[in-house]
Order: C-alpha cells, then sequence, then structure tokens
C-alpha cells in the first residue's frame, strides 16, 4: 500500500511541476517579427475604446493637458476615450488597473510612462496583440510600439543655453529635480553639457527635491544661506520652480538669483510674470495624447500600408518615436499663455 | 455573530459576482478576469492574514506597507548593487523585516508605547530607508528571483498559491494551535488573560514579528512579480488591509475574526475595485467609494458591539 | 431641609438590595450608615443621587414627595455627595474643580480672578490651608485631593451632604479638618450623612446612628448613648444557617507563607492546611485581595517567602503560579474572569493554552465532563459566556481552574451577585474539593459565608493580618471588631 501511495504522491508532483509555466526571460530581442499580429478592424466604431493608463488621475497637470487634449480628440474622431488609475502616485495599482483591462482588448493603451517598473505589463498588453503607446517618458524594457514624448536632454541645454546668457558667462548655478529618474538626469545632462563650456560658469551640484514644493524651497534657502553669491538655479520637475521661487522671493534676492525651470503651468507664468522666474521650458503635453491616440487609431484601422498584411509581416505602421520638443517661454511672450 | 459575518460576506460576494456576470457577461465571469483579480489581492491577502492576527489581539500595525517596499527594496539593493545571490538577497530582506517587526513589538509592549503611535512613526522611518535603497526604482533583477513570483502554476501566477497556502494553514493554525488561541483570549479580556496565566506581552510581541515576516513575504513577492523594486510599493496598503480585516469579521475592540475573513474582506474589496475598473468609474469615485466601504464596515461593527 | 425615605425597596434581578426601608434625617444632624458589605449602603446612596430609581417608596423633602430623576436634579434640589473614587481632573487646577462651571466674562473667556477668589474664600470657609486656588491637582496627595473633593461637593451649596468613607485615605491631620468642615457644616443646618465603618470616628462626629443589614433597616441609636457593641450587633446578628460543616482538614501544610510584603499588604504570615478552608475576612480595602494576587503571582511582592509543600516558590506571573499549583478566581468576575464574547469551552480551557497537545476534541470533552459535574446548565458547552447567568458563569470559572489541577484554590469573594440556589450548590463543591484534598483560600465579606464555610478564619485590616480565629469558638463580633479597630 505504502509503495502506491508513494507513487501516487510523486505522480501528483510531477504534474504540477510540468503545470508550471516559467515566465519569459527578458533581453529578448526588440523585434517584432516575430511578435503577436495586432488587432486590426477595418470599420470605425463609436464603440471602439481608447484606454488611457496613468497614475495620479487627478494632477491638475495631467488633467488640465494630457487628459483634455485625449477627451477632445476622441470626440472629433467619434470613439472612446477611458481614463483610468489611481488617484494617488501608485505604481503598482497603476499596472493593477493595465492588467485588468488588457482582457477586455480596447482598441488601443495610451500608457503614461510612469516608471520603468511598468514594462512588464506594457509587453503583456503588447502579446496580446493590443496597440500599445507609451507616453511622456519611454520605458527602456518595454516593447511598445511607439514612444511619444519631450527630449529632456534638450530641455536641459535649452535651460543651460539661456542660463548661461543671462548670466552673461559667470556664475554659480545648481540643478533640482528628481534624483535617479531616467529622463531628469537626461536633462541634467544637457544642462551641465553646456555649462561645461563657460569656464567662468561654477556648476555646485545636483539636488533633489523629490517633486516636492516645499523640499524644493527648503533645499534653495539652504543654498542661498551656503552660497551668497548663488547666481542661478535650473529645476526640472513640475514643483522645482513654485519652491525655488518661494525661497528666492522670501531672501529678498529676486532678480539676483536667476530661475529657469520647466513646466508652464498657471504658477509658473505668474512667477514669470512677477519676475521670479526668468525662463520657462514647457512640454507639448496636449500632442502626447492627441497625436499618440491618433497613431493608436492609425494601428487599429491601417491607415497607411507597408505591405499587403502589416499585422502578419511583422510591419508596426506608426513612428518608433516622437519627439514633441519645447515651448520656451520668458517674459516677453508669457501672456500669451496667461488664460 | 462571526460566523454571520463568514456567511453573509461570502453571500454577498456572491452576489455581485453573479450581478456582474449578469452586466458584464463577456469580461467579467472569465478564467482570465478571476485570476487577474486574484492575482492581485494575493498581495493584499498575505499581509491581511496577520493584519487579522493582530486585530484578534485588539490592536493593529500601520507600518506593514512601509515593510512591504522594504523588503523588496533591500532584496533590489542588494542584488542589483552588490550582486548578491537572490537567496541570500531574500533571506536578508525577510530577516530585516522581522526585525522591524520585533521592533515594533518591543517598543510597544516593553516600553510602552501606543501601538498606533509606534507603528505610525515606523512606517514613516521604514518608507524612507526603503526609498533610500530603491531610489527612484530598481529593475532588472536576476531571472531566478523574478521566476519566484512569476511562474505560474496550473495557470495561476504563484502569488495566488502562496495566498491561498498562507490563509490555510494560518487557518489550521487558528484554530488548533494553543499558541494562536491565545490570541482570542487576549482581545477578549486582556487583564482575565493575563490572570488565566498568558504571557499578553510576549504574545503581542510574537504578533508583530509575524506580521513583519508576512509583509516581507508579501513585498518580495510583490517585487518579484513586478520585475522592480518600486518607491511607491505597498502605498496605502495598511489602511486596505484594515478595511479588508473588518469586512472579515473583526472588531476593532478585539477577540473577535476568523483568519478565512480577512481573504473574504481582501476578495470583496479586489472585486470592488475590478468592477470599478470594469464600469469605467473614474478615480475620483474610487477614493470616495474606498471610503464609504471603510466606513460601512466600521459602522455594522459598531452597530453589533452596542447590540451586544 | 428634612430628608425621609419611607418603604423604599429596591431589587437587581434576584438580588433584594433594599426591603422596605424608611430612615429620616434632621435638618442640621450628622447621621451615620452602618452597615456591612452588601448591606444595602450603596445602593440607598445611589437612590439619593438620582443614579438610579427605586422600585417601591417615597423620598420625601420637607414632606414633599420628590423623584430624583438624575445626578443633575439631585444637585439642584440640595443633594450632594462626596465618593471614595475620584472625580477629579488631574491637568486642572483646585479651583478649576471645585467649580467646573466657572464665573465667565464676555465670550465665554472664563474670569479666572474671580474663579481664584470665590475658591479662595470657600477654602478659607473651611480653614483649608493646606493649597491653594491655583494649585495643580497632579501635585495633591491622595489625603488632599479628598478635601478637594469635599470643597467641590459643599460649592454646590448642598442643603443634604453624602459623605461615602471619607476617611478611607486621611491621616488624623486631615481627619480632623474634615471634622471641623462638618460641624461647621452642621451649624449652618447642612444635614450630613456619614457612611462609615469606623465606630470610633461614628461615636466622634455622628448625633445618631442608622443600621442595614442585608438590605433591611434594623435600627436607629443616639451615638452619645448607645456602646460600639450594640452598633455592631445590629450589623451582624443573624442566624446561622445549618449546612454540612465537617471538616476535612489534615495537619499537612501546603502553604507556608512568612512575612509577606507588597502594595497594600504588610507582614503578612500564616499556613495553609490541605483540605482546609481558610477564610480571610476584612472590610473592603483590608488588603486581602491584594495579598491574594501576589501570593498567585499576577503582582509583584516586596518581601517575605512562600513555601509550597516545604519548598520556596517565587510566582512572577500567573503562568508560574498556575504551575505551582496554585489558582486565583477573581472578585470582579466580568471584568477579570470571564471572557464573555467566547464559548464556555473556550473560557474551561483558557489557563491550560500552555502545554501539550491542544486539541478541540478534547476539550469539548473536558468541557462537557465538568459542565455534568458541576451543574453548569446552558443549552451545549459551544455557549457564549455572556448568555449564562451569574451563577452558571461562576460555575464556568470554577470548572476552569479546577482544569488546571491546583493544589490550592484561593477564591475572591466567589459568590457575589449570586442567587442563594447557586450560592449553595458552589458551598458544596468548595467542601466536595476539600474533601478530594484541595486547600481553599476563601476571601468573603459576607460573614454568614465565612463562618459557614471556613476551618479558621483570619482577619485583615488596613493591610495587617490582625489575628486567626478558629470557627468553633469564635463569633460575628469578634471578627467585626478585628476588622474594625
Amino acid at each position: 500500500m505504502n509503495s502506491i501511495k508513494s507513487l501516487l504522491f510523486n505522480l501528483f508532483f510531477i504534474v504540477l511541476l510540468s503545470a508550471c509555466e516559467a515566465p519569459p526571460r527578458t533581453g529578448g530581442s526588440d523585434s517584432n517579427l516575430h511578435s503577436t499580429a495586432i488587432i486590426t478592424a477595418d470599420t470605425v466604431s463609436a464603440n471602439e475604446e481608447y484606454v488611457m493608463i496613468t497614475t495620479a488621475i487627478n494632477m491638475p497637470m495631467y488633467v488640465n493637458h494630457d487628459q483634455a487634449a485625449f477627451k477632445k480628440w476622441a470626440k472629433k474622431m467619434g470613439v472612446k476615450a477611458s481614463i483610468l488609475g489611481p488617484s494617488e502616485w501608485d505604481i503598482p495599482a497603476q499596472i493593477a488597473t493595465f492588467e485588468q483591462v488588457i482582457p477586455q482588448k480596447p482598441a488601443g493603451f495610451l500608457v503614461n510612462g510612469t516608471d520603468p517598473g511598468i514594462a512588464q505589463v506594457i509587453n503583456k498588453a503588447v502579446d496580446a496583440g493590443i496597440p500599445t503607446v507609451v507616453y511622456d517618458s519611454d520605458i527602456p524594457g518595454g516593447r511598445q510600439h511607439s514612444f511619444i514624448g519631450s527630449d529632456w536632454y534638450e530641455m536641459g541645454r535649452l535651460q543651460g543655453e539661456r542660463m548661461v546668457k543671462i548670466l552673461k558667462g559667470k556664475g554659480k548655478v545648481v540643478v533640482m529635480g528628481i534624483l535617479g529618474m531616467t529622463n531628469m538626469e537626461a536633462g541634467f545632462q544637457g544642462f551641465l553639457d553646456v555649462i561645461k563650456k563657460y569656464p567662468a560658469m561654477e556648476f555646485i551640484g545636483k539636488y533633489d527635491d523629490k517633486a516636492n514644493v516645499e523640499l524644493a524651497a527648503k533645499i534653495t534657502a539652504d543654498l542661498i544661506v551656503a552660497h551668497p553669491d548663488l547666481a542661478g538655479v535650473a529645476g526640472f520637475d513640475g514643483n522645482s520652480g513654485p519652491g525655488i521661487a518661494l525661497s528666492v522671493k522670501e531672501a529678498n534676492k529676486i532678480g539676483k538669483i536667476k530661475i529657469t525651470t520647466v513646466d508652464a503651468e498657471p504658477e509658473h507664468l505668474q512667477l514669470v510674470k512677477e519676475g521670479v522666474i526668468d525662463y520657462l521650458v514647457g512640454q507639448k503635453r496636449e500632442l502626447f495624447t492627441q497625436m499618440g491616440a491618433q497613431m493608436l487609431f492609425d494601428m487599429r484601422h491601417k491607415t497607411i500600408s507597408f505591405s499587403k498584411n502589416d499585422a502578419k509581416a511583422g510591419v508596426v505602421p506608426i513612428p518608433k518615436k516622437l519627439v514633441t520638443g519645447s515651448i520656451e517661454i520668458d517674459k516677453s511672450n508669457v501672456d500669451l499663455f496667461i488664460k | 455573530m462571526i460566523k454571520d459575518r463568514i456567511v453573509t460576506l461570502s453571500a454577498t460576494i456572491l452576489l455581485l459576482c453573479i450581478v456582474m456576470s449578469f452586466l458584464f457577461p463577456s469580461q467579467f465571469p472569465t478564467v482570465e478576469n478571476f485570476s487577474q483579480i486574484m492575482l492581485n489581492l494575493s498581495i493584499d491577502t498575505i499581509v491581511a492574514v496577520g493584519m487579522m492576527l493582530l486585530l484578534i489581539s485588539g490592536v493593529f500595525d500601520l507600518s506593514v506597507g512601509s515593510i512591504v517596499a522594504f523588503s523588496g527594496g533591500l532584496a533590489g539593493y542588494l542584488m542589483y548593487y552588490h550582486d548578491v545571490n537572490f537567496l541570500v538577497a531574500i533571506a536578508a530582506a525577510l530577516s530585516g523585516s522581522l526585525l522591524i517587526g520585533f521592533i515594533n513589538g518591543f517598543l510597544i509592549t516593553k516600553i510602552g508605547i501606543n501601538p498606533m503611535i509606534q507603528t505610525l512613526a515606523m512606517m514613516g522611518v521604514v518608507r524612507g530607508v526603503a526609498l533610500m535603497l530603491s531610489g527612484a526604482g530598481i529593475q532588472n533583477f536576476p531571472y531566478e528571483y523574478n521566476y519566484i513570483g512569476q511562474v505560474k502554476i496550473l495557470g495561476l501566477q504563484s502569488p495566488v498559491w502562496y495566498m491561498f497556502a498562507i490563509v490555510l494553514i494560518f487557518s489550521y493554525l487558528f484554530k488548533n494551535i494553543a499558541f494562536f488561541r491565545r490570541y482570542y483570549f487576549i482581545g477578549s479580556n486582556e487583564k482575565a488573560a493575563h490572570l488565566s496565566g498568558i504571557e499578553v506581552e510576549k504574545m503581542k510581541l510574537w504578533g508583530f514579528v509575524i506580521v513583519g515576516l508576512l509583509a516581507g513575504i508579501a513585498g518580495i513577492l510583490l517585487s518579484s512579480r513586478l520585475g522592480a523594486a518600486l518607491s511607491s510599493s505597498g502605498k496605502g496598503l495598511e489602511l486596505r488591509v484594515i478595511t479588508a480585516v473588518i469586512l472579515g469579521g473583526a472588531s476593532l475592540s478585539g477577540g473577535q475574526g476568523k483568519i478565512v475573513g480577512a481573504f473574504l474582506g481582501a476578495a470583496f474589496m479586489g472585486i470592488v475595485g475590478n468592477i470599478l475598473i470594469l464600469t469605467r468609474v473614474s478615480g475620483y469615485w474610487q477614493e470616495i467609494i474606498l471610503g464609504v466601504i471603510l466606513i460601512l464596515a466600521v459602522g455594522i461593527d459598531q452597530l453589533i458591539q452596542k447590540k451586544k | 431641609m428634612k430628608l425621609g425615605l419611607k418603604n423604599i425597596s429596591k431589587s437587581f434581578e434576584v438580588v433584594k438590595a433594599l426591603q422596605d426601608v424608611s430612615l429620616e434625617f434632621q435638618e442640621g444632624e450628622v447621621h451615620a450608615i452602618c452597615g456591612e458589605n452588601g448591606a444595602g449602603k450603596s445602593t440607598l446612596m445611589n437612590i439619593l443621587t438620582g443614579n438610579i430609581q427605586p422600585d417601591a417608596g417615597e423620598i420625601l423633602l420637607d414632606n414633599q414627595t420628590v423623584i430624583i430623576q438624575n445626578n443633575q436634579h439631585a444637585r439642584s434640589l440640595g443633594i450632594n455627595i462626596v465618593y471614595q473614587e475620584r472625580s477629579l481632573t488631574d491637568g486642572l487646577s483646585v479651583a478649576e474643580n471645585i467649580f467646573p462651571l466657572p464665573p465667565t466674562k464676555s465670550f465665554g473667556r472664563i474670569n479666572f480672578g474671580q474663579l481664584n477668589q470665590q475658591t479662595k474664600a470657600l477654602l478659607q470657609q473651611l480653614e483649608i490651608k493646606e493649597f491653594s486656588p491655583a494649585t495643580m491637582v497632579s501635585t495633591l496627595s491622595p489625603a488632599q485631593k479628598t478635601l478637594v473633593e469635599i470643597a467641590k461637593a459643599l460649592a454646590t451649596n448642598p442643603a443634604i451632604l453624602l459623605l461615602d468613607e471619607p476617611t478611607a485615605s486621611l491621616t488624623d491631620k486631615e481627619t480632623n479638618i474634615l471634622f471641623s468642615v462638618i460641624r461647621t457644616l452642621k451649624q449652618r443646618g447642612v444635614t450630613v450623612l456619614y457612611i462609615s465603618h469606623r465606630m470610633a470616628e461614628i461615636k466622634l462626629i455622628a448625633d445618631r446612628v442608622s443600621v442595614l443589614k442585608d438590605g433591611k433597616y434594623q435600627d436607629t441609636l443616639s451615638t452619645s448613648d448607645c456602646k460600639t457593641e450594640d452598633i455592631i450587633r445590629l450589623m451582624v446578628g443573624r442566624d446561622l444557617q445549618q449546612v454540612d460543616v465537617a471538616t476535612h482538614t489534615i495537619e499537612e501544610v501546603v502553604l507556608s507563607v512568612k512575612n509577606l510584603t507588597g502594595r497594600g499588604f504588610k507582614d503578612i504570615s500564616f499556613d495553609l492546611k490541605k483540605g482546609e478552608i481558610f477564610g480571610l475576612g476584612g472590610l473592603v480595602g483590608a488588603g486581602r485581595t491584594e495579598l491574594a494576587m501576589a501570593i498567585f503571582g499576577a503582582t509583584t511582592i516586596d518581601s517575605g517567602t512562600i513555601l509550597k509543600n516545604g519548598k520556596r516558590i517565587i510566582n512572577k506571573h500567573p503562568k508560574q503560579g498556575i504551575a505551582n499549583g496554585i489558582a486565583y478566581l477573581p472578585e470582579e468576575r466580568k471584568t477579570l474572569g470571564v471572557f464573555l464574547q467566547m464559548s464556555i469551552v473556550d473560557n474551561i480551557i483558557s489557563a491550560q493554552l500552555y502545554g501539550k497537545g491542544y486539541s478541540v476534541k478534547t476539550n469539548n470533552q473536558k468541557a462537557g465532563d465538568y459542565s455534568k459535574k458541576l451543574n453548569i446548565r446552558s443549552a451545549s458547552v459551544q455557549q457564549l459566556m455572556s448568555k449564562l447567568s451569574g451563577g452558571n458563569q461562576q460555575k464556568v470559572v470554577l470548572a476552569k481552574w479546577l482544569n488546571t489541577q491546583p493544589d490550592v484554590l484561593i477564591v475572591d469573594e466567589p459568590t457575589h451577585g449570586i442567587d442563594i440556589g447557586a450560592k449553595r450548590e458552589i458551598y458544596k463543591i468548595l467542601k466536595q474539593l476539600t474533601a478530594d484534598g484541595k486547600s481553599i483560600l476563601l476571601i468573603s465579606s459576607e460573614m454568614e459565608e465565612l463562618l459557614l464555610l471556613s476551618d479558621r478564619i483570619a482577619v485583615m485590616r488596613e493591610g495587617k493580618l490582625k489575628g486567626i480565629l478558629n470557627k468553633r469558638n469564635t463569633s460575628e463580633n469578634e471578627i467585626i471588631k478585628l476588622a474594625t479597630q
């Protein structure tokens, strides 16, 4: 009897083990040649749904630019736009949301590239044959069909050039942003590469404000105390600007410390008008979603074909990467942006 | 009374599933959808089992979310920056989580710090450490590590199996092992428990250690599943888990609750989450609905207490 | 103001707290109320202060019938009380405590100047010099706090003031202050009801003394005309019930307590013999429960030794007490003894959660056995404790402790709040236990119970052991004497 029991036991384990499905190994080729065919359709239906997957869904900048443009586009095209994601900055929740929508096979996914950690789930969507476009920040580990976003190196370079100009090639400068984030590090680099060319410009360091206004203000205040001759601060996330401006105001250094930063939200524009911030590099966020959604549409409806059957042939009929460029704002044109 | 909750909660879940199957026949009642729901609630449930233990004894722990982030963060940090073998990294992460639980338990039982305050403070401290370790995020874990959380057995991804195992094991323990039964007595009447020879302080300390370990396990599974240690891992976990556990029959005053209730409570919330996504309810409503569920859960709990 | 009680009765379930009590208090007299624990004094106080309503009878103020609805109402009628338990807020000053509704200026701001003035005047009137209006209550000693409580009650200008064991934590000096305050009040025509056990004080300060026993009014004596013995006789004299008084004591010493000192008790020594019921008598606050808990291991011992079967034992935690064969049934069953939300089975095994082999099946069996043995009335052993009557709950508690196979059972007020039928059953059980060779330390404030069950009786007063009496040649009087003097 015992031997039969142990035999059954072993069988059980063998069955169990063979029922194991190992996860795919990453680092495979980026080639689309043998990937899943994209799901296409011949007619446009009012029910076809394009889903935006983001996080911090209620953040004003996202709502007013990305989401507004997306909704406008969907209305124009006569299709459905859905916006999903957690209200907090919660990546695991964004991933969980994404995963639960994939089985429903919507017409396309517009994914806010919030964190490299979402690469896995992007690949799941792509493997399910759903057109997937990443916007804002690129996700290197993912096999998304396209990326559309700003060129952060360029944004840094523009800030660098302008900073050199206003400081007349001389002075102490710092950069501030979220350290470790790929796009911001690219921005820092763009800034630095310009500064390096001017020996009279002194680069003091990179500072992490964790996308927090109060922290940006505190760091600026500390820097002003540590370097009374600080000449310029360059910010790289949306909250850097207001924070830096606050401390510069409180230290009575308006005009003495030059500020350049990213984003062109109402608070940034106001500060430019007041003369506290000298230069803004804005993103064309509306394009992220409007053109991103359009690309999804084009994939689905085979707007342009490169072969008899692109889906089967493994051809992705949209740009691989779209750089949207930047908007430059200073006192000379700020009024045109203020609503 | 508790039996009632298991029954009523199960019935409610069943009802929700039936209704949803009618409304979304092609999307809700599918194997894919259900396995996705289970996968997403597996992390929460593992921690909820620990939280149920604590609530049975009359306390709770607000630092669990941070421990989840810390655990994955430490493992990731060791593997990525120091090329540590994945098994060693896991051992380190779990040891660290145990230690955090021990510190919580020690400060609460031996020094006498109020549990809510202690674990609230620890929540911040541990999250800070987790952020330092994981920075803006760590990816590119070794394949073996990812395998743990991504392998599928009989079609279900491993965290789901871990969840079932932990729920079953702890259900058994709480019914049949004296050590775990003691928690009911402590929660029901701490003074009487002391006078009955139960070493209340020791038991409470162990409780926090066990929760720390479970949160650590959850953290490994989460980061393994995502293939990344994220700084926002475990955010908001504690409140979700406490909600789930109370829905599942625990009482804030202690002495009540069954382990399977933790699973049912988490399942309920997972299904509600899935419903919100399927019905495309916007993010604004999510917060409101989850808040309302918590109020209902606590409110009903209070009414039942009053009736007694 | 004259106060009268006519035919007042009050019952709590099966317990008849007051039966047909009639009392009359003159204006401006100091009237003491005496009685053992359970005589009905607290119930009487609660009725007068509006906390509970009598089942029958009337309260008359100046010959007018009144119904006292609640505390506030009582206060507005001029009746106020100083309790034994503290009602002060440590974080506030003396003045703020005495006048919880302080005088205010515009916008509700407290007028501290006036408040302190008022308080100063009051303290002066009462000739209290030990603290000032602005003193923080947290810095006062318990005795001083009592004085503040008294001042607080007086601040409402009562016509009738009830004092519940006011000298419990006062030194002689403060007691004198209290007495002069009372005399001042007398002169002002305030009626003072003085509840106390302390015969000496009663004779000093009271004009008359009324005695309650078992909820019934006994008699009223003039303190100048009577002797202490007369009062005591009224308090305790009763017929002894005839029940099995056989003793099962063997001369072997099971527990030996030597010079035990701790919080609430000092230098206690006695021996407990095998098969003996050793009674521990005394008034509330004498230190008996403190002693019991210390022997059991629930609280700490400062000095002294305990020997069990000749070997020294140190119990630092109830777990050790249980391991050493000692069981303790607490006085406050509901808060310390039972797990109301849990089943009978769980309660029965609750003291045996450290040991090998926890088995649901065995537990159910055990519970069933004990249920039969102790005649616990319930639908099933799975029933929740909260559904059982007091008597049955106590039997479950007994089962719980018997389950630990103890040699020594310490039972603290075992029949408190239990009906007469269940009481008998518990007496029988206790006697049977001694026949089986167990020893019992019986703490009881019920004289009848103590004399009925005990082989020997030790009497404690204010933490000290006053004497050990042999049941055969002692009386209630002797016990009360030791307990009160």
